[in-house]
């Protein structure tokens, strides 16, 4: 079976530079600059509110003496899945020499470290008292034998997402250095040639470079991978080493790591179809791409159905009236309208890629993906505030609504996230040339044709 | 010459005009600027920042706190003294004793010297301590609404009582039931020395009906003293005794006495028309409406005086009533003299009278007789009356008919208010002499006869205030002060009746002063014959619903309206705050349409008010119920305008009709889901179960193993069981707890967003079905668990455990995740959402200097962002742990008391080490009906619960 070519019209290992160094000589477009405006706009928005929220307190949000967290930590797990995608693409994916993953991992890394971002903006400001945020670090002090709890999942998030943020934005950066390089090159302005030629840390293209490097990345992806499993898996100890019926779960490590692949690939999907369209980059991202996408969401999907099915099983099999109620709580319950809106969603929804016109479409691909976005919002929504509403005593079983200010964070957090990914857009290579460049050059020479993916 | 030619010059430099000079002058700056190099700009500004911030290091000057050049005696900082006093709450006149931090009262507990009251105080008395610094307090005396000093004032009305006296004009003067007997006295004499001066009495609540049943069936117009600790059967006709009906504290303190399970266990059957705390204790409870209560006790009495015939009855009821003649108490709180009549005839012919129902020792909490008033307000309104003076009363707002007592009012030409704020009726009035605090002035009481208690003053007057007795002495033109005269009376009165053996007057008064109750000899109780005619049927109610009026625990008649605790109390049924509703029975509210929070119109023929509905299981059919209490417009700015006045309703209670206005609103309740769902929190038994087997209801325990080390067991185990049976949901600890925390009050709002802050709060439930429920009341706090599950998630160890078993909070280093609340099982942590101190949003007790006055000092004001929740009193352990070790004597059982078990009326708590093994709470963790809430999830909490049993 021969695959279709990866990247679309043949071009040259000369027109992949200028391609994708267009950004660098050219004005935005006025689609980039209006999505630039709504961005930001979002974005300080968020920050007025989160301003409002730490100098007034938490009591602008909804939350209250049974619902401790709700769109918060609903919104923090959300992002940090969304990062896992990235990772997962350009660690695993290269590990397994996957080449689609080559005009996509630049971007899929860039929305890993713009998510976490967004993530870590959650954990500080859901505190009560953010200014001591510090205080989950466990570095010498001054305040004698007070240390932090290492038996506290909290911290062993800190610990998670700090580790994840960290590698994540260093193999990112590693592996642009060579088309920093090609920036530097290619720069006129002097700015852009002091500030890509300070990036590109001296790359001169040499043979022992380059091998060097090809090591390093490997390296690289090699302690990037297990963080895809290790991160998610550490977020859903939060709730799965609680006494919470709905949260005290043995199967949310796995659950929560597919689900964090399931909506950080509708993510890249979002994303990619946006960029290829806005920065003319559909002969880079293909539909091949897009469709291999597609099946990872079906394929995790379906995982992250069958997830739901064993959680109520087990429920049902445990024989706690406590677990019992919380399922039925969740479907039937007064927020059983967000289980309805969680499960078409995430399991009815990417059924429909079965179908290959379905999934090679982009149109219904990007709606999909949207779609599937939501919903995954939504499980994580459903997962924790449905579980705190009513749990062990009735007498303080509660409803929650969430106010203006979490709503408007939320939509924050959407800014800061497009804002970074566009300044990124039109600031670095979007697309990983050097790794592009060899696919270009086997299309051209087909000798050396060995593309069976 | 020409003025323009003169020349004025400052020196011979000028007049001469000098180069040098000419050339300064030119210059913009004649004086030399100084050449400040770049260098000697830098120098300079170091120095100058330098010296700027050493200054800045300086330390705060120490402010002394208490700067007592020559320190009184009994003044230790940071050491408690506390002094018997009597609440004036209420007219019940509890004991009391006031703590009191460095000169100012912080903390109220009942005193357990007080043969009635035992130690208990309820809701109110423990709230009244924040009255004392309400903001709203006037400061000074006013005349005719300016502030004037008191010797104007003295001048100005001696001149008017002078006048009044010369025209041979009416003086009257208007008070609430008075419970002191020399306060009695003095209004005596005060109308002897002004002719034509009478006093009446006025209670907005009264218990008239009983006085003058009492009058025509044995000839003693007075309260009976009823004794629930002599009766094995109450039967209790919509009297609501354990909660807000003339001694709640006493009576539930007698009653709980005899409700331990055991074969003679007191029991309890209820009729009435709203769920009131009493009914929801009750073994039996029968909803019925308020024109029924006649019928009811009529039919009971028929059926009892068949079984005396040997008639035979079928009533389950008057069976037992007839089985407990003797000792079983009916009790009704109707303000119909007939229906009185019955219930008197029934006691009579149970031969109560003499037993139960004492009427030789009266009670004299309520005096107030509803004709009297009615009367007066004619009087005042044929212009009869010269001279109103107002004491402890707010008829403006309170009497039924307030339009027409404010029309008689502007008829009398000099009118005084001894009301501490100006009020409804204050405002209305020419002179507001504002009477002290209970705390700040001597006084006694006698709430039954023979039982006499002491109020002193706990710090002196913090306004220009005086007490209404002393400004009575003043006008009546003696020359004497309040405290003199209080003494002599007791001197002449009092002393020669005591038994005790007191070796003069000063050591009997010390003593007296010291205890604050005096027991005197009382008369042995009498059986009395019942005399008079008992009406043969009652008249039916006009067709509609019919309004049953009640009071609320936390407000009661609606004096205590601007204290933010008890606006913010829930009420132990409905659990509502900050409001007074409609409630209406299920089966009404869904037959017209109606849910919770809609909006509706109560009316009939007379008066229209405007209530949300409440949906209350239990609620007679055809009935609803209001609070009274509610509505007021002049108290102050945490009580204006909350909820609607209801008292317009007392004289049209029937043929209401509810009308839709489509508006809806949140009730700020602090439960919402009023079913245990199946699951055993709140485990009950019957007492005939419970006879064959004390642990049933309570079978099943489960032995979980723990992967975490035991804590080691050694030394101090704090804990705690809590006698479901003993309780009855009166909430008392809630504001001993509040008061003792600093626990703060956080409004309507926040109280709807399920944000209130107490650290105890009492679940309820009900079970069977919603016509009439079965329901019970768990007080339920930090269960200092030993595996706790708020302790582990902690990100920065603010939740830690101690050795002696408390699970403890670290304000300082909580930075608020919210993990712990969220993983707390029984949902007992508080988060600070906003800064309630010092915020002008929170304008509750926190916001001023005077409010903050009430704050305890031992216990830090919690800051936005932190978790707070139930300590177990750390504070009073650590005092209880340095008072033995200065001692030097080992810690005994009971000395520690947390607040609310000390508070509690029905002693219902008990606190104590479960290492002691003699310890009263080791003791109860053996007994058969001992458990923990929630015990499968092993978390292995310190604080147990003892099962209900239902003497059903």
């Amino acid at each position: 079976m021969i695959h279709p070519p990866l990247i679309d019209g043949r071009p040259t290992v000369q027109q992949v530079t200028k391609d994708i160094c267009r950004p660098l000589h050219a004005r935005p477009g006025l689609a980039w600059i209006a999505a630039f405006l709504c961005a930001l706009t979002a974005l300080l928005m968020g920050v007025g509110l989160v301003t409002y929220e730490i100098r007034t307190g938490i009591g602008t949000w909804g939350l209250n003496k049974t619902i401790g967290w709700a769109f918060d930590i609903t919104n923090f797990v959300f992002w940090v899945g969304i990062g896992h995608a990235g990772t997962l693409i350009s660690a695993i994916l290269l590990l397994f020499r996957q080449k689609w993953r080559t005009s996509i991992n630049r971007a899929a890394e860039a929305m890993t470290i713009f998510a976490v971002l967004c993530a870590a903006v959650f954990p500080v400001i859901h505190m009560g008292r953010p200014w001591l945020a510090f205080w989950v670090f466990p570095y010498p002090n001054t305040r004698g034998p007070l240390w932090v709890n290492f038996r506290s999942p909290l911290l062993w998030d800190v610990f998670a997402i700090s580790t994840y943020f960290t590698i994540s934005l260093v193999f990112w950066y590693i592996g642009m250095i060579p088309d920093l390089a090609t920036f530097r090159d290619r720069a006129e302005k002097k700015w852009q040639k002091v500030v890509y030629g300070f990036l590109s840390v001296g790359w001169n293209g040499s043979n022992r470079t380059w091998s060097r490097y090809e090591t390093l990345c490997l390296i690289l992806a090699g302690l990037a991978t297990p963080l895809v499993v290790s991160v998610h898996t550490i977020v859903s100890m939060d709730f799965a080493t609680s006494v919470i019926p709905g949260w005290h779960t043995t199967i949310f490590p796995p659950y929560f790591v597919v689900g964090a692949v399931f909506s950080g690939f509708a993510m890249v999907t979002t994303l990619l179809i946006v960029t290829r369209k806005v920065m003319n980059l559909e002969n880079y991202i293909t539909m091949r791409h897009l469709e291999a996408v597609a099946k990872v969401i079906l394929t995790t999907g379906s995982i992250v159905g069958l997830a739901y099915l064993t959680e109520l099983f087990t429920s049902w099999y445990s024989g706690s009236s406590y677990e019992q109620f919380a399922f039925k709580n969740r479907i039937i319950g007064p927020y059983g309208w967000t289980y309805v809106i969680m499960v078409t969603c995430n399991v009815i929804t990417p059924q429909f890629l079965w179908v290959k016109k379905i999934r090679t479409n982009i149109v219904t691909l990007f709606i999909i993906s949207i779609i599937v976005n939501i919903g995954m919002w939504f499980e994580r929504f459903v997962i924790i505030m449905t579980s705190l509403h009513r749990d062990y005593l009735p007498s303080s079983w509660a409803m929650y609504r969430p106010t203006f200010v979490e709503v408007g964070t939320l939509i924050g957090t959407f800014g800061l996230f497009f804002t970074c990914f566009l300044i990124f857009a039109r600031v670095l290579p979007v697309i990983a040339m050097w790794e592009v460049k060899p696919l270009a050059a086997e299309l051209i020479s087909p000798h050396r044709e060995s593309s069976h993916g | 010459m020409n003025s323009d030619d003169k020349k004025y010059w400052k020196g011979l430099e000028e007049l001469r005009e000098e180069p040098q000079f000419l050339e300064v002058r030119s210059k913009e700056f004649p004086e030399e600027i100084s050449q400040t190099t770049r260098r000697n700009f830098l120098k300079l500004m170091g120095f100058s920042f330098t010296g700027a911030a050493l200054a800045a290091c300086a330390r705060m000057p120490v402010e002394k706190a208490i700067p007592f050049l020559i320190k009184p005696e009994e003044v230790v900082p940071g050491v408690a003294n506390w002094y018997a006093t009597t609440c004036a709450g209420c007219t019940a006149s509890c004991g009391l004793l006031a703590k009191v931090r460095d000169g100012r009262p912080i903390k109220i507990e009942g005193n357990a010297e007080s043969p009635l009251f035992q130690g208990g105080a309820c809701a109110v008395g423990q709230a009244t301590v924040l009255s004392l610094y309400d903001d709203e307090r006037l400061k000074k005396p006013l005349w005719l609404g300016n502030a004037a000093s008191w010797e104007e004032i003295d001048q100005s009305i001696g001149k008017e009582l002078k006048d009044i006296v010369n025209r041979g004009g009416k003086i009257v003067i208007l008070s609430g039931t008075i419970v002191s007997p020399t306060t009695r006295a003095l209004l005596n004499e005060w109308c002897q020395t002004f002719t034509n001066a009478r006093h009446v009495v006025y209670d907005a609540v009264s218990a008239s009906a009983i006085l003058s049943a009492n009058e025509k069936s044995f000839g003693v117009k007075a309260l009976p003293h009823y004794r629930f600790d002599l009766a094995k059967l109450v039967v209790g006709l919509n009297a609501d005794f354990l909660g807000t009906w003339i001694s709640p504290v006493e009576f539930t303190r007698a009653y709980t006495q005899h409700r331990m399970p055991s074969h003679d266990m007191t029991r309890h059957i209820q009729f009435e028309s709203g769920m009131s705390l009493t009914g929801s204790n009750a073994d039996r409870r029968i909803p019925i409406n308020p024109s029924e209560e006649g019928p009811t006790a009529l039919t009971l009495l028929k059926e009892i005086s068949n079984l005396k015939s040997g008639a035979g009855s079928s009533n389950e009821t008057a069976q037992d009533l007839w089985k407990h003649r003797g000792e079983s108490l009916v009790v009704s709180g109707s303000n119909h003299v007939d229906v009185q009549i019955v219930v008197n005839a029934m006691n009579a012919l149970l031969g109560n009278i003499g037993k139960t129902v004492d009427l030789d020792n009266v009670s004299l909490q309520k005096q107030g007789v509803d004709d009297e008033m009615n009367r007066l307000v004619d009087e005042m309104n044929r212009g009869e009356i010269q001279g109103l003076i107002l004491y402890g009363v707010n008829p403006a707002y309170d009497f039924p008919d307030s339009d027409r007592f404010i029309s008689g009012l502007k008829k009398v030409p000099c009118s005084v208010s001894f009301s501490d704020r100006l009020d409804e009726t204050s405002s209305l009035v020419q002179a507001v002499c504002p009477d002290a605090h209970f705390l700040e002035s001597w006084n006694d009481a006698e709430p039954v006869q023979g039982a006499l208690s002491l109020t002193q003053p706990v710090l002196r007057p913090l306004f220009a205030t005086r007490s209404a007795q002393e400004s009575l002495l003043t006008w009546m033109g003696k020359n004497v002060d309040y405290y003199t005269y209080l003494r002599d009376y007791w001197r002449e009165k009092i002393y020669p009746l005591s038994t005790g053996l007191y070796l003069t007057f000063d050591n009997f008064w010390d003593l007296s002063v010291q205890n604050g109750v005096l027991s005197l000899p009382a008369q042995t109780p009498t059986e009395r014959n019942f005399s008079g005619s008992v009406p043969i049927a009652f008249q039916n109610p006009p067709k509609g619903l019919e309004v049953h009026l009640y009071e609320k625990i936390g407000l009661r008649d609606g004096r205590h309206a601007n204290n933010p605790w008890l606006q913010e109390l829930p009420d132990p049924v409905t659990k509502i705050t900050w409001d007074n509703y409609a409630a209406l029975s299920p089966k009404t509210a869904s037959a017209l349409g109606l849910e919770e929070g809609d909006v509706v119109l109560v009316k009939n023929d007379y008066v229209s008010l405007e209530l949300p509905v409440q949906i209350q299981p239990g609620q007679a059919a055809l009935t609803v119920s209001v609070a009274l209490g509610y509505g007021r417009t002049h108290c102050g700015k945490a009580g204006n305008n909350v909820g609607v006045n209801a008292y317009p309703l007392i004289p049209h209670p029937t043929g209401f009709r509810v009308e839709k206005t489509g508006r809806k609103v949140a009730l700020a309740a602090t439960q919402t889901h009023h079913s245990m769902e199946g699951r055993p929190i709140v485990k009950e038994t019957i007492l005939a179960e419970y006879i064959n087997n004390p642990s049933a209801g309570n079978e099943e325990h489960e032995k979980l193993l723990t992967l975490w080390e035991e804590w080691p067991k050694e030394g101090r185990a704090w804990g705690m069981s809590i006698d479901l049976n003993a309780c009855t949901g009166c909430s008392a600890c809630i504001i001993s707890c509040q008061a003792e925390n600093n626990v703060p009050v956080v409004g309507k709002d926040e109280v709807t967003r399920r944000r209130e802050m107490h650290w105890i709060r009492l679940d309820r439930y009900y079970s069977g079905p919603e016509e009439n429920p079965e329901t019970v009341h768990q007080p339920m706090m930090c269960q200092h668990c030993g595996n706790a599950p708020c302790e582990t998630v902690c990100p920065v160890l603010a939740t830690v455990h101690s050795t002696d078993g408390l699970n403890q909070q670290v304000y300082n280093r909580c930075v608020g995740t919210r993990y712990c609340a969220n993983n707390c099982p029984y949902k007992v942590r508080r988060f600070n959402w906003f800064d309630y101190a010092h915020n002008d949003q929170f304008d509750y007790t926190m916001n001023s200097e005077l409010g903050t006055m009430v704050l305890n000092p031992d216990i830090v004001v919690r800051s936005r962002g932190v978790m707070e929740k139930c300590s177990l009193c750390i504070q009073r352990i650590q005092e209880g742990k340095l008072q033995a070790k200065r001692e030097g004597r080992p810690l005994k059982d009971g000395e520690i008391r947390v607040a609310c078990e000390q508070s509690c009326p029905a002693q219902a708590i008990t606190f104590g080490d479960l290492n002691e093994k003699e310890s009263r709470v080791a003791q109860q963790n053996h007994d058969g009906r001992f458990y923990h809430v929630l015990e499968e999830l092993n978390v292995r909490p310190v604080v147990g619960y003892l099962t209900k049993v239902r003497n059903k």
